[in-house]
């Protein structure tokens, strides 16, 4: 390629060209006509829909496969076209493929149209529910626009409401079925109602038989905490399946004329196809499949985690004339677009956030305000609604679901941050109402795992933009109790927001008052390690610069081991009132993390040069044997917190570290939590949990269900190689004595040594899952049920007349009710695990509990109920 | 799906460009690494900042978490130089930071991420003429958080800048100078909890130790000064 010439730059005219050849030679005419179907729409949808018509028609002979194969992943990929393809498929039913006499096969549409039926069916046998549900947008659309037949319309939904009817049916299946059926109806109700007008009715009556089993279920993921009832309805949140049905009946009650406002009919614009109309053929939805699994815990539980499906509430977080109400046909329909394109595009944030902004044109005109600087135009009367508010409270909303959102929440901030790149001047501000509205909740009993949530969106997305807030706003809320959650969520913040950045930095963004240490927002110093030896003043800090001195120098393990030993003697000798095994924990520990307190890596250095050292101390001695271990490690973690009392964020990743060197247990780490760890409120007779000691108890017990995880997916590996290598031994076997089966000797099943260990490990993990788990539930009896030691503020705080005197609430009942929230949020978390556990653990925890009766144990035990699928 | 858009995760041009191996091989390794390369850092920024943005991705009820963090250094002057690597127990996490974090600020810059062969010792130091990285030898603009810093700095940055130069003076190089962040559950590291246990070492435990993580740390820290 040398006569490019062009010197330095001949490498990249190079590159260029090859990219340019690329392109325009590799692409075939089938991956043209693919491209031109995906794009379809762009510019001037309807225009471009009849072209197309012509392009597919042109290629000789018409790909069926390939076509219908394109419009399948288009309609899967981008369900805003979906009316597009239908007018697509519509159009093409007026067409014979090129060369064949017409009378003699069906039409291009019909061919393509049957083809598309089989990729569906494949949906179905994967039971992948979103490209199901998408298949059914089409169908619908291809029922308004006569080319299906409304009766087979009908039975397909139909059979997904049949599903609502099974015995047992999981939460998660019946909903994904009655969301087909109900979503279906919406856009084809109209053909189906002027068919069989009882139909829609039926449709309609069988899914809300559905959600009236689902009451008490519902209690326990609400957006907002009402202990003391579970019947009064939520005004923040709407529940999407309850949504759907309140926008059917609507609907349904106007004949649904509202069908075609709300969603796009642009096959309604070409001459309508009059031929005998496509059957669907009847469907059954297969049931879900069982994974056989032989492993289970040693007493024989069933260790298998399925991930529970919880009913999804989205919350409202402005008015109705500013974002549509999900409840009406209009706002379930943008509603409903919107968050399938925020999963659908979660792949890659940006193109999803300039979609998202791109929406009016995929929905009827008029839907949403016009864009700053455009042609002003004509509101439509119940529409005209804020783009940018829409979108972000769908993306919030997303990302406020409980018990988790469906991806992880950093996708749905970053997701909030590009749309705010893309469109600062009206995204921005709405950013700001959504934050307000969210810290006004908090006032207002925002669920516990929510407002932890709110915060870490509020610091992530402030740390992307220049960490601007109007904090002076929540000024005059520093008069409140310490503990209201108000002043817990801008304490928290601030913590967070210095952990992403630096204590000046952020203190830089605060006005006055809230820089004042007295207010007790931010800390009166930047986060530091505390060494409790460093001051000649405190008592042994000769001994412990000695044990600093010894590590500083890279000492050996054994030689700071004997070393240790030695001044336990003399301590013992000098004083024996004292706790002597505490305090050479105490200086050991703490003058480790010391010389590893200069970053994480110095910390991780540090505590592996000194795994023996750590392992002798957390078996209860120093380098002879011990004998109270868990006491040992009790001392260790609190030297821990002790060390980094004023860089909380350390505690978390310090035991993190000391569970993955096996220092200590997950077990241990929630122990030491619900004890040693809790904050001492004045005043509080009981222990609390606050969102520190959550995150500890949360880390430990991810820690515990994640080893499970790893070791469960070892054993599979193991044994399925196992499996192998026996078919194989077995062929080469048959091949050489011939076929003859029945003399074949049965060889008996040696487990490989590696499967032996991987299940002994999995053994062991398990009963260490099931006491961590064991140990939290037991903790939370202590706080708030326990029979011998009830606390009177436990039941206080869930008392309707409590929560609404709660303006006058001190500190020690504000803790209380926090706690009351995430015992709420351990139950559902961890509910697939609490499940399969349910009957021992609950035995063993609920002996503690009180006697039925008695407020806060009824509601103590009503949870794990609901959450563990007891008489829910 | 990514049939309609590309894939956020999918690997970029970045490459180590003294890798020793061939670009299939690379591919291979890429598709299930576990490790990143951030690039784009300011100088002061801590790994405590990294880890908590980091952790944002870690999926530790699957296993995961982040293993470890190791700060990009000049190898002259031992101090942050811009870059870093972090690693994680799984793939998957690796991945979520392509999606939602390359490309979003840490201590108000955009940073990039992209997957990375793994780390291997002398990594961690810059390979530019001067220490740092190649990308500052030859940048012409002024940038205050990497090292384009003059007299106008404010004191407070000072100060914070003299506290991130000092932090890595200890900085080692050769085998064992960066931690492993701490290897898979193991039955036998498992703390001794009897006092009467004595433990030896079974031939399970030996078949175990085909990590070669472990064994260094192993032939470091023989439990048997520690046992006796």
């Amino acid at each position: 390629m040398s006569y490019h010439g062009g010197g330095g730059y001949r490498r990249r005219y190079r590159g260029h060209d090859h990219g340019y050849e690329e392109q325009q030679n590799v692409q075939t005419p089938e991956q043209k006509l693919q491209t031109s179907i995906f794009k379809l729409g762009e510019v001037d949808p309807e225009e471009e829909t009849t072209r197309l018509v012509d392009q597919i028609c042109e290629t000789t002979p018409v790909n069926i496969a390939l076509v219908s194969e394109s419009i399948r992943i288009g309609v899967t990929e981008q369900p805003f076209k979906i009316p597009y393809y239908a007018a697509l498929i519509c159009l093409l039913h007026d067409r014979s493929a090129p060369g064949q006499e017409e009378t003699d096969l069906a039409s291009l549409g019909r061919q393509i149209l049957e083809d598309y039926w089989k990729g569906f069916q494949t949906y179905l046998d994967k039971l992948s529910w979103r490209d199901i549900r998408l298949c059914v947008h089409l169908f619908a659309h291809l029922t308004v626009a006569k080319v299906v037949a409304p009766q087979s319309m009908y039975e397909l939904l139909r059979s997904f409401t049949v599903v609502l009817d099974e015995f047992g049916v999981s939460y998660g299946r019946a909903k994904q079925a009655a969301l087909c059926a109900a979503e279906g109806l919406m856009m084809s109700g109209a053909e189906i109602k002027a068919s069989t007008a009882a139909n829609a009715m039926e449709l309609i009556s069988s899914i809300q038989a559905y959600i009236d089993t689902m009451n008490e279920t519902k209690s326990l993921v609400q957006p907002t905490v009402k202990l003391h009832s579970t019947a009064d309805p939520v005004e923040t949140a709407d529940e999407i399946i309850e949504s759907a049905l309140a926008a059917l009946h609507t609907l349904n009650s106007s004949d649904f004329a509202q069908t075609a406002g709300s969603f796009l009919q642009p096959y309604t614009h070409f001459p309508a196809y009059t031929d005998a109309p496509f059957e669907l053929p009847s469907v059954l939805v297969p049931p879900e499949v069982i994974e056989l699994d032989s492993l289970s815990t040693d007493s024989g539980e069933d260790a298998l985690v399925k991930k529970e499906e919880w009913p999804e509430y989205y919350m409202r977080l402005f008015d109705n004339d500013v974002t549509p109400d999900p409840t009406t046909p209009f706002g379930y329909a943008v509603r409903r677009g919107i968050l399938d394109l925020i999963d659908i595009f979660e792949i890659n944030r940006k193109e999803c956030a300039r979609l998202l902004l791109e929406l009016p044109k995929w929905h009827p005109h008029g839907t949403f305000k016009p864009r700053p600087g455009a042609p002003p135009q004509d509101p439509v009367a119940g529409k005209d609604w804020q783009l940018e508010s829409t979108v972000l409270e769908a993306a919030l909303g997303t990302l406020f679901l409980l018990p988790d959102p469906q991806h992880k929440p950093v996708y749905y901030i970053a997701l909030v941050t590009e749309l705010c790149k893309l469109s600062p001047g009206t995204v921005g501000p709405a950013v700001g109402k959504s934050i307000r509205k969210m810290y006004g909740f908090l006032a207002d009993g925002l669920d516990l795992a929510l407002a932890q949530r709110f915060m870490e969106w509020f610091c992530v997305h402030m740390s992307n933009f220049n960490f601007a807030w109007v904090w002076k706003e929540w000024i005059p809320d520093l008069e409140l109790s310490l503990q209201h959650p108000k002043r817990v969520f801008m304490r928290n913040a601030i913590d967070y927001e210095i952990r992403l950045s630096y204590y000046d930095r952020v203190l830089k963004t605060l006005p006055e008052p809230m820089q004042n240490p007295d207010n007790r927002v931010v800390p009166s110093e930047a986060p530091a390690p505390d060494y409790e030896y460093d001051d000649p003043a405190r008592p042994h800090y000769d001994a412990a610069q000695l044990v600093l001195g010894l590590l500083r120098g890279r000492a050996k393990a054994e030689d700071v081991m004997s070393h240790l030993e030695s001044l336990k003697n003399t301590l013992e000798e000098n004083d024996s009132d004292i706790n002597v095994d505490s305090i050479i924990r105490s200086i050991a520990v703490q003058s480790l993390l010391h010389i590893g307190s200069r970053s994480f890596s110095h910390f991780l250095n540090a505590i592996e040069r000194y795994l023996p050292l750590l392992r002798n101390l957390s078996s209860g001695s120093i380098s002879t044997l011990g004998t109270s271990s868990l006491e040992a490690r009790m001392d260790i973690l609190t030297a821990v917190s002790e060390f980094w009392r004023s860089g909380r964020h350390m505690i978390i990743i310090v035991f993190d570290k000391l569970m993955q060197y096996q220092i200590v247990d997950p077990t241990d780490v929630v122990s030491w939590a619900f004890t040693h760890g809790v904050e001492r409120i004045a005043g509080s007779t009981h222990p609390s949990i606050n969102a520190l000691q959550w995150d500890i108890i949360r880390s430990a017990l991810d820690k515990a269900n994640g080893r499970v995880v790893i070791t469960r997916k070892r054993v599979s590996a193991l044994r399925k190689e196992a499996d192998e290598k026996a078919a194989l031994a077995m062929v080469s076997n048959g091949a050489a004595m011939e076929v003859d089966t029945e003399a074949k000797p049965d060889v008996p099943e040696v487990e490989s040594p590696a499967l032996t260990t991987a299940l002994k490990a999995f053994a062991t993990l398990t009963r260490e899952q099931k006491a961590a788990l064991s140990r939290t539930l037991d903790g939370f009896v202590d706080c708030l049920a326990s029979a011998t030691n009830p606390n009177p503020a436990a039941k206080m705080v869930i008392s309707e007349n409590g929560w609404h005197n709660r303006a006058n609430w001190n500190e020690v009942e504000w803790v209380t009710w926090v706690t009351w929230g995430w015992y709420r949020h351990f139950c559902r978390l961890y509910s697939p695990y609490l499940r399969n556990y349910s009957t021992t653990l609950g035995s063993v925890s609920f002996a503690k509990v009180g006697n039925a009766g008695d407020a806060a144990v009824d509601t103590f035990r009503k949870t794990w109920n609901i959450a563990t699928g007891q008489d829910a | 799906m990514a049939h309609v858009v590309q894939c956020l995760d999918q690997p970029s041009n970045y490459k180590d460009s003294q890798a020793r191996v061939d670009r299939q091989k690379q591919a291979e390794l890429l598709a299930k690494s576990t490790t990143l390369y951030i690039g784009n850092l300011s100088f002061f920024t801590t790994e405590e900042q990294i880890y908590e943005l980091f952790s944002k991705c870690a999926s530790t009820e699957e296993g995961g978490g982040i293993k470890r963090i190791i700060m990009g250094l000049d190898r002259n002057t031992r101090t942050p130089c811009g870059f870093c690597f972090v690693e994680y127990y799984t793939h998957t996490e690796a991945l979520a930071c392509l999606r939602y974090i390359s490309g979003t600020k840490l201590d108000e810059r955009i940073i990039r991420c992209d997957l990375d062969l793994g780390y291997k010792e002398g990594r961690q130091f810059g390979r530019g003429k001067s220490g740092g990285q190649v990308r500052d030898e030859h940048r012409t603009d002024y940038d205050p958080g990497r090292g384009g810093w003059g007299a106008q700095a404010q004191r407070a940055e000072i100060e914070r800048r003299r506290e991130v130069e000092e932090r890595y003076a200890d900085a080692q190089d050769g085998p064992g100078a960066v931690a492993t962040g701490g290897g898979d559950w193991k039955e036998s590291a498992a703390p001794v909890q009897e006092a009467t246990l004595k433990r030896g070492r079974s031939p399970d435990e030996e078949a175990d130790n085909a990590d070669n993580e472990r064994m260094v740390s192993a032939k470091r820290f023989d439990p048997k000064h520690v046992l006796t």
